[in-house]
């Protein structure tokens, strides 16, 4: 456990003689993904079938708003020295969205930045990101349940397969106790109670909080918080990703069939309004 | 490419709709490829799941006993996988199924599709996926002889058939789980969600409060034996649970009838169900942006056109029972 090379910090508060046992802070990390803005209206270029980004602004993934949310919480009720590091693979250019992560709270971040990533596939993306999370050790992992532009949910449960670690994803209710991590899953009709031993991947989805906004305070401290900056090179990779390495190759982009408008119908109250919805759904064969 | 394997998804024996339908499109493709369909079923209950299986066109049905959460079903998946030497793995889009998908790819270091809602096969499979929100088609091929589909229900037909699988007993070599399950709590009735149902009926900030989505919305949900949906609006109000949540931070979904009640359609929930394939709107301003995709849109009060509806709906289904 990564833990253990870190040293114990200053018990605040503590009364003379008492000694807390085994207290260790953690190193809690959060992945982050920038992605365009989710409520602007996205349309494709069709001669290059590629997103229009002009005019649509850049943003933390909001499902990871949940998990750096969650983190903070986390390292707030812990209070023991625990810290909070941003993951985050992206362009460099990006520095500036990934500096809102530290104004939220984070203590510093890691960006992963290369051409060669680019193009990379969900299977390369697990492999350059685990291993840039390795190399930071952390007791916990926490990740976003998925992101508004691919929406596949597919990543925690990779990360956690590449890094070795127990993966307990969906949670909404998170909590640290006796070295172990306990959260309630979220299900179709309810949740579960499942727990692991650190170091663990955790998938916080969006009934977990209310992320919080940056503070002016937290905006000010956040231009002298460590944003370091990796090369593919710096990742010890041994397999091909981007492009070239991709598992899943993009082999077709068309535009989707566009929905035309259908009819509106004004109705008199709310008998007329049934009668209009039923029998067009006689002619559509649902009744 | 040439094998499918399907994971099973079943709750004690049960078996997920998604499932049966990744049997039964596995076939069509195994067919096209010229492989065989497995299909592999782990944990409590997985021999009553076998039994369903085997009115479906299987080749072959693994069943392990091994009952560890996630990994057990990732370690039955790899067995069977590794022994067909190739394979095109279905799993539903669901919490378990991308969980066991994801981490199945991960550990065989394959591709991973998700949110399939269609398949070619000229030459080799690649999996068809709506991406942006929708606005675009693409299609994925696979690189090496493994490669995951995650499913999106309710787009696939699951249908029996006379074939008769042969139940294989995987062997079990469990080890401790790391992931220790202490609790499982159903605070809802088990209904179908919102990505299974075929009829799903959602409100939005026009239903005013909790009240309607436990009522007038849900009856007619009932009538229709269908899902309650809402909007992102209706969900940030704290009207009902998230789970529900049709959007861009929601789910995705393709019912075959969508009937959107006071959701005025901004591009947030539109990208969340704008595949369906027949969307009714009710909503009380004629120039929602709704009405610019919706097949119809009524105007008026949905409070009293709702619950007649319902009634008209229970007399139809009625009738043709």
């Amino acid at each position: 456990m990564g833990a253990e090379s870190r040293p114990v910090p200053d018990e605040p508060g503590s009364e003379p003689g008492f000694v807390r046992p085994e207290v260790l802070a953690l190193k809690i990390l959060v992945t982050v993904k920038l992605v365009p803005d989710t409520n602007a209206d996205k349309r494709i270029d069709p001669s290059t079938m590629r997103l229009v980004r002009t005019g649509v602004e850049t943003v933390l993934n909001p499902f990871d708003e949940y998990a750096l949310e969650a983190a903070l919480q986390l390292k707030e009720k812990l209070n023991d020295g625990s810290t909070v590091t941003v993951v985050s693979m992206t362009p460099a250019a990006n520095k500036e969205i990934v500096r809102k992560a530290l104004a939220m709270g984070a203590d510093d971040a890691v960006m992963i930045s290369d051409d060669t990533l680019a193009g990379s596939d969900l299977w390369g993306t697990a492999v350059a990101l685990s291993a840039a999370i390795k190399a930071q050790s952390p007791d916990l992992v926490l990740t976003g349940t998925q992101s508004t532009d691919a929406i596949s949910g597919d990543l925690p449960g990779m990360l956690a397969e590449k890094l070795g670690f127990p993966g307990l994803t969906y949670a909404r209710k998170i909590d640290l106790a006796d070295g172990r991590v306990r959260v309630e899953r979220e299900t179709e009709n309810g949740y579960m109670t499942i727990s692991a031993p650190l170091p663990a991947l955790v998938s916080v989805t969006k009934s977990a909080n209310e992320p919080r906004y940056p503070s002016l305070k937290g905006i000010m401290g956040a231009k002298k918080k460590e944003i370091k900056q990796l090369a593919a090179a710096d990742l010890g990779l041994t397999v091909a990703v981007g492009t070239d390495g991709a598992k899943a190759k993009l082999i077709n982009v068309a535009p989707a069939p566009v929905r035309g408008k259908g009819r509106v119908e004004t109705a008199a109250d709310g008998a007329d309004g049934a009668r209009i919805i039923v029998e067009f759904l006689k002619e559509r064969k649902f009744l | 490419m040439q094998n499918v394997i399907a994971y099973i998804e079943h709750k004690h024996g049960v078996v997920r709709r998604v499932s049966l339908e990744a049997v039964t499109q596995g076939r069509t493709l195994a067919d096209k490829l010229g492989g065989k369909v497995h299909a592999v079923v782990a944990g409590a209950g997985a021999s009553d799941a076998a039994e369903t299986l085997k009115k479906y066109p299987v080749d072959q049905i693994h069943v392990s006993g091994d009952e560890r959460f996630i990994d057990g079903a990732v370690d039955a998946l790899e067995t069977v996988a590794k022994s067909a030497g190739n394979a095109l793995v279905l799993v539903g889009n669901t919490m378990i199924g991308r969980d066991v998908g994801s981490r199945f790819a991960a550990r065989v270091d394959c591709g991973i599709n998700a949110d399939v809602v269609d398949f070619t096969t000229d030459g080799s499979v690649a999996a068809v996926m709506p991406k942006l929100g929708g606005l675009v088609i693409t299609t994925c091929a696979y690189v090496g002889d493994f490669g995951v589909a995650a499913i999106r229900p309710n787009v696939f037909a699951a249908k029996e058939t006379s074939g008769a699988g042969e139940i294989v007993h995987l062997a079990s070599n469990a080890t401790a789980s790391p992931v220790t399950v202490e609790d499982e709590v159903e605070e809802a009735a088990a209904e179908l969600g919102v990505e299974e149902a075929s009829v799903v009926v959602s409100g939005g900030r026009g239903m005013g409060g909790p009240e309607p989505f436990t009522t007038i919305l849900k009856d007619l949900a009932d009538a229709f034996g269908g899902a309650v949906g809402a909007s992102r609006a209706a969900v940030d109000a704290g009207w009902i649970p998230h789970g529900h949540q049709v959007g861009q931070t929601g789910k995705t979904i393709s019912p075959t009838l969508y009937l959107a009640v006071g959701i005025s359609g901004a591009i947030q929930h539109k990208v969340g169900m704008r595949t369906s394939e027949t969307i009714v709107a009710i909503n009380k301003d004629a120039n929602a942006p709704i009405a610019e995709f919706a097949d119809l849109l009524v105007v008026g009060d949905a409070f009293a056109i709702v619950p007649a509806l319902t009634n008209l709906v229970r007399d139809a289904k009625a009738a043709h029972a």
